[in-house]
């Protein structure tokens, strides 16, 4: 922590004397530490009008332990719930999944969380955006496992492998793409009216709403429900409420940016 | 006045670890000392906007941080180094710098030449690139105090920032404590009296939640004249404060 010796004279006979070289060579520093944001955090940051939450949204996989405890907690909860046919199940379960990325995400395990708590960007609102991307990841990799068990094992196997097969779509199509969707849903009103409670109780709402209608649908076992084709409308309406808050809170004023 | 604490109280459970804490703070920079479960670090949380007080009045940089966009305005303008802070072992220095300067609202342009000047200015130039992992505990206590003072604070709050570092790289950190005083409130917790007298421009003395010592290092070391706990000037003054307010007569 010392100051660059500014006072020698100049290199090659060339009189730097009147140059602060401290700052230029800062100045040539941010250029050669500038880090390019991806095209995910660039639509991010426009979408949540936060650089701040962007780049939460994709480093949130590369905190690796936080993410493989959220990411147990959440395929355990999806496994159980295939399982179970209880609607309270279902209805809680979204709860105790925000509580393992809390934890993971938050005092429990990250190590700079106390320092985030201090950060003019809320701590809720990183909570969110980590749920959002511990869900969309999954989600996109249960969609590839799911079309793998498809295309490679077959939709009409038998045994452990074509049990195992089916778990794994009921578990991407009944709980992480609906998640995934109730999440953007819920960061997307968060956003828009810049408070995370009001983003929250949308999507306790959104859940509920979900469940709810599609146990009124189907009348039947709720995990046969949740799986059923005509559930996806449900989900779908879901999804597209989500983008179009998204679009309509994120819209970009011109000239704004 | 940039701090202003009017009779701040702050319980967990049974035990007050702020006890009617009443301080007001302008620029320069200004030495927290006190031995262990004095309330260094409680105070250092509420100044944070970390912790809410149980009672008492907090205002910050002209704000009120009970309120959402006053709580968001000190944020912005706030630099914190915990005493315990942890780091993303696969970010690199730059990066994990940059990342809270982002979460501090900087202007995303503004952002490399800040996160350049702040890396420069903890000596950490030829780590910028390397893996938080791969660094000494010294270098990541730099790496933490490039964070804090990333968005050139108006409230720089460091709890413990000199532990872990070695003695040259102290010497250079007390010159950026002065410089950043000069324009900045600075608020150092530490243990260590020689950090305050080479520092600091005031010291507060905390014991049992209380402040029982404010005024310069100069008026520290008067109060130990003739007290014969210490080595040096400061630490008999300290001995001193601590010793007249555990026996009843605090006079700060």
């Amino acid at each position: 922590m010392t100051a660059p010796d500014d006072s020698k004279p100049g290199l090659d006979g060339i009189d730097v004397s009147g140059i602060d070289l401290r700052r230029v060579w800062t100045g040539v520093a941010a250029e050669v530490w500038r880090r390019q944001p991806g095209r995910v955090e660039r639509i991010a940051t426009r979408l949540l009008r936060s650089p701040g939450l962007a780049r939460a949204l994709v480093t949130t996989p590369s905190l690796l332990v936080p993410w493989l405890i959220s990411t147990v907690v959440v395929f355990v909860i999806g496994g159980a719930l295939t399982l179970a046919g209880e609607p309270l199940v279902w209805l809680i379960a979204p709860v105790a999944a925000a509580l393992g990325i809390a934890y993971a995400y938050g005092p429990g395990v990250d190590p700079a969380w106390e320092l985030a708590c201090s950060m003019a960007v809320s701590d809720r609102m990183v909570l969110l955006v980590r749920s959002v991307a511990v869900f969309a990841v999954n989600a996109f990799l249960g969609l590839a496992v799911s079309v793998v068990s498809y295309w490679v094992i077959g939709p009409a196997a038998h045994g452990a492998t074509g049990r195992a097969a089916g778990q794994a779509v009921a578990v991407t199509f009944a709980w992480l793409l609906p998640m995934t969707a109730i999440c953007a849903l819920t960061l997307a009103v968060a956003v828009a009216t810049r408070s995370a409670s009001a983003g929250a109780a949308t999507g306790v709402v959104a859940w509920c709403t979900t469940v709810l209608v599609t146990r009124a649908i189907t009348s039947g076992e709720l995990t046969a429900a949740v799986t059923n084709s005509m559930t996806y409308l449900p989900y779908l309406a879901v999804a597209a409420c989500a983008v179009a808050v998204i679009g309509f809170g994120t819209r970009t004023q011109r000239g704004a940016l | 006045m940039n701090i202003e604490l009017t009779s701040v109280t702050r319980t967990f459970g049974g035990n007050r670890a702020v006890d009617g804490v009443s301080l007001d703070a302008g620029p320069g920079v200004l030495g927290l000392l006190g031995p262990n479960g004095a309330g260094k670090t409680s105070l250092l949380r509420m100044l944070a906007t970390v912790l809410p007080p149980s009672s008492g009045e907090v205002r910050l940089l002209d704000r009120d941080p009970r309120h959402a966009a006053d709580r968001r305005e000190i944020r912005r303008r706030l630099g914190y180094l915990p005493q315990n802070l942890g780091y993303y072992p696969a970010f690199t220095v730059v990066e994990f710098i940059e990342y809270f300067a982002l979460l501090k609202e900087v202007p995303p342009a503004r952002v490399p030449k800040a996160v350049a000047t702040a890396v420069e200015r903890v000596d950490l130039g030829g780590k910028a690139k390397s893996r938080l992992r791969t660094l000494s505990g010294g270098m990541l206590r730099r790496v933490g105090i490039a964070q804090a003072i990333v968005n050139d604070p108006d409230l720089l709050l460091l709890d413990e920032p000199t532990a872990g570092l070695d003695p040259e790289q102290r010497v250079g950190f007390r010159a950026l404590l002065r410089s950043l005083g000069e324009a900045s409130t600075v608020v150092v917790s530490t243990h260590l009296v020689e950090d305050v007298g080479a520092a600091c421009s005031e010291v507060a003395l905390m014991d049992a939640g209380h402040i029982v010592f404010r005024g310069t290092p100069a008026e520290l070391i008067a109060r130990g004249e003739g007290h014969g706990v210490g080595d040096a000037p400061l630490e008999r003054g300290y001995s001193a404060v601590l010793t007249a307010a555990r026996n009843g007569s605090v006079a700060a």
